[in-house]
């Protein structure tokens, strides 16, 4: 979608350049075309200027010679020069104006006809005058068409002049057609460059609009995205907290249990009469070590055998009749204690020794479930 | 400034697991291992709470407080043992020479609630 804007706005950009530089060029050609066409126009006023003397000149040379005709004063012969000097020069001056005119050659070959036969008429008529020959001048005055040449001059010259008038307007005229074209072209250009930046300008502002919102809600995101960070990581400091408080407890749980399992350990070990712990079907479970000192036996050797392999009970004191195990059996299945019953401890190597054998039953949750049982050693073996 | 605690046991285990949480909520801890530290520690820092185990290689833990109790008098003691009182020896004997007395089978929470009581807040 981005890239589509831009390839929009570039587009219009180049067309608004493509147009400037159209109408540049084109206003640029008719500045030039108008520069042209001034200086036609002013060739144009100065061939009419020029013709306008050269008639003037042919006039004031025409009517000076009439005056020096009559008067025969040098003076008058000087103007009559000067003037007829002054029409030459003119026409010079107009034919070369008007060289590159087709249309005007065969006005200027009939002008030259004209103008040379009137300096001819001229010279003969003055050097007449001047030897005072009235009769040759009035015979020469008489025979040239004075008149009608002026005419035709006069003629000649306001043809001219009127065409180069006519081109004159019709020049104006497209003239003014060219400045109205360019005061066009260029108005047009400077609008089309309006819609074009207009356009792109819209389009610029549409993607700067979506641009922004897109940014709104990348922030908003964001915004979200960091409160769920910030939840998120409370959360998990919570549960740190919470981890690191359960294992604290765990371990302290643990030394706990460690240390008083030792310290029962210690406690047993310490005793010097035979401790031994027994299951509920009165076979050994556990010796502290004065029993297997005293004995010889390993722990191994005695843990899960009778007690009997190392105990020989007899009848309580007073009692003549022989002993048995059953007394520990019944205590066992009944839950009583037997407080200091005579018995003999029997040792690996064959050894004996009377001692006092004490058992209590041992309770989990009132359930009777083995029995503790000492035996406290009364001599040294036989 | 935070409130001073010093803790004694013979075991490493308990005295680095004390600092540490007793840490971990505020309190400056100082540990000792024996009762020859702990005595030295009394003489010259000054303490909000004493909590010492009661079977140690060096000392007993109730005559350790009560050395530590004539260096620093009216300073809160807590005795923290392994070994387990009959309820009553406890009601007529060791809470006499201590502030509390508490069994290390507790729970934690329940031993930070009583250091609580004893002293308030880090």
């Amino acid at each position: 979608m981005k890239d589509k804007i831009i390839l929009r706005v570039l587009t219009l950009f180049g067309v608004a350049l493509a147009v400037l530089v159209f109408v540049a060029l084109a206003a640029i050609r008719n500045i030039n075309r108008a520069t042209a066409g001034s200086d036609w126009v002013n060739h144009t006023h100065a061939v009419i200027m020029e013709a306008d003397a050269l008639q003037s000149a042919y006039h004031a040379g025409d009517g000076a010679l009439r005056t020096f005709l009559l008067t025969g004063d040098p003076r008058d012969l000087a103007a009559t020069r000067e003037a007829f000097g002054e029409m030459s020069e003119h026409f010079e001056v107009v034919k070369a104006l008007a060289k590159d005119e087709a249309a005007h050659a065969p006005k200027f070959a009939r002008l030259q006809v004209l103008f040379t036969e009137r300096m001819e008429f001229a010279r003969e008529v003055i050097a007449a005058r001047e030897k005072n020959d009235a009769g040759t001048v009035r015979r020469l005055l008489a025979a040239s068409a004075g008149n009608e040449a002026a005419q035709e001059i006069n003629r000649l010259i306001e043809k001219l002049q009127l065409a180069e008038r006519e081109l004159l307007t019709a020049r104006d005229k497209a003239s003014y057609l060219q400045a109205q074209t360019t005061r066009w072209t260029v108005f047009s250009g400077l609008i089309i460059n309006f819609l074009l930046l207009g356009g792109a300008a819209w389009l610029i502002r549409d993607d700067i609009a979506a641009r922004k919102r897109a940014a709104a809600l990348l922030g908003e995101a964001n915004a979200t995205l960091e409160a769920r960070v910030r939840e998120r990581t409370a959360e998990l400091v919570t549960s740190n907290a919470k981890l690191l408080a359960e294992n604290q407890e765990r371990k302290w749980g643990n030394q706990a249990l460690e240390h008083q399992l030792r310290y029962n350990q210690l406690i047993i070990n310490s005793i010097t009469d035979l401790v031994v712990v027994l299951t509920k079907m009165a076979n050994v479970s556990r010796v502290n070590p004065a029993v297997t000192q005293w004995t010889g036996w390993s722990a191994a050797e005695l843990i899960n055998q009778p007690l009997l392999r190392m105990v020989r009970l007899k009848p309580p004191d007073g009692d003549s009749g022989p002993a048995t195990a059953d007394p520990i059996s019944l205590a066992l299945r009944t839950g009583r204690e037997i407080h200091e019953q005579p018995a003999v401890i029997l040792a690996k190597d064959g050894r004996e020794a009377a001692a006092r054998l004490s058992m209590y039953p041992l309770r989990d949750r009132d359930k009777v479930v083995g029995a503790v049982v000492t035996i406290h050693i009364l001599t040294n073996p036989v | 400034m935070k409130k001073h605690i010093l803790a004694i046991d013979d075991e490493a285990e308990i005295r680095d697991l004390l600092a540490e949480v007793l840490t971990g909520k505020g309190y400056r801890v100082t540990t000792a291992s024996s009762g020859a530290e702990a005595l030295r520690i009394g003489k010259t820092e000054p303490l909000e709470l004493i909590i010492s185990d009661l079977q140690m290689e060096d000392a007993d833990g109730l005559e350790l407080i009560e050395q530590l109790l004539q260096l620093q008098p009216n300073v809160p003691t807590m005795l923290l043992t392994g070994v387990l009182f009959d309820h009553e020896v406890v009601r007529d004997n060791i809470s006499k020479k201590v502030s509390c007395y508490i069994e290390k089978t507790v729970p934690l929470t329940k031993i930070l609630s009583e250091i609580e009581r004893l002293i308030g807040g880090p």
